[in-house]
């Protein structure tokens, strides 16, 4: 039962997801908590988002690019796999 | 998020009550003496032995149910998402049990139990333990 939720996100070709969250709070100053509050998750669930082991559904995604007042590509990216 | 088909969070304390409830009387109140003759023959609906049964057997059922289907305090995307995994594992492991119970022994009455008991203990073993490394694995924040 490993480390939970990694592999079942990563699609076909090796292509995983990347986010800034954590440079993004950094810049807007606020913790996981809060900004966990903002979006009515529980602060699991931005920290397992944030260290890329949960994959956030695309509404999660968009809330979390609008508290940050940017664009949904410049918080979520794509990037080549490993 | 929206969850549906989820008791409140509270069932969780009510289900564990339930089942703890249970834990006595199969314990220390044996189900009518079953060596007497009459007993044995009586295989009618609601004597002693079948209520006995029911009983016992409703409130743990019924317990585990509430405790594994309570909603979290905060029921968001990624517990739904654990939820359903952890479900899965039950019902594969269950299965399994069952397929190995059929093959190795002839006694399907407690294959039967074994199969009531088997997704929801292992279901709530497992998700708990992923929510606890969950917590664990959170950092400290000031």
């Amino acid at each position: 039962m490993g480390d939970f939720q990694a592999k079942p996100f990563t699609a076909k070709g090796g292509i995983a997801m990347k986010n800034n969250i954590r440079v993004e709070r950094a810049i807007k100053n606020i913790t996981q908590g809060e900004l966990a509050d903002l979006v009515s998750v529980s602060r699991q669930t931005i920290n397992t988002i944030e260290s890329n082991k949960y994959v956030p559904s695309t509404v999660l995604a968009l809330k979390i690019a609008r508290v940050f007042g940017k664009p949904l590509e410049e918080v979520f990216v794509l990037e080549e796999g490993d | 998020m929206k969850s549906r088909f989820l008791f409140p969070f509270w069932f969780r304390y009510l289900g564990t009550a339930l089942f703890l409830v249970h834990v006595p009387f199969v314990f220390f109140k044996r189900p009518p003496d079953p060596v007497d003759a009459q007993h044995i023959a009586d295989n009618t609906l609601f004597n002693n032995g079948h209520l006995f049964f029911m009983a016992t057997t409703l409130l743990m059922a019924v317990g585990l149910f509430f405790i594994a289907f309570a909603k979290e305090k905060i029921e968001d995307e990624q517990i739904s998402q654990l939820r359903l995994d952890s479900l899965q594992w039950a019902i594969y492991l269950n299965y399994f049990l069952l397929i190995i119970g059929l093959i190795l022994t002839t006694d399907t009455e407690h294959i039967l139990f074994l199969n009531l008991m088997v997704p929801l203990f292992f279901f709530i073993v497992r998700f708990r333990w992923v929510i606890f490394k969950l917590n664990h694995s959170l950092p400290k924040e000031g």
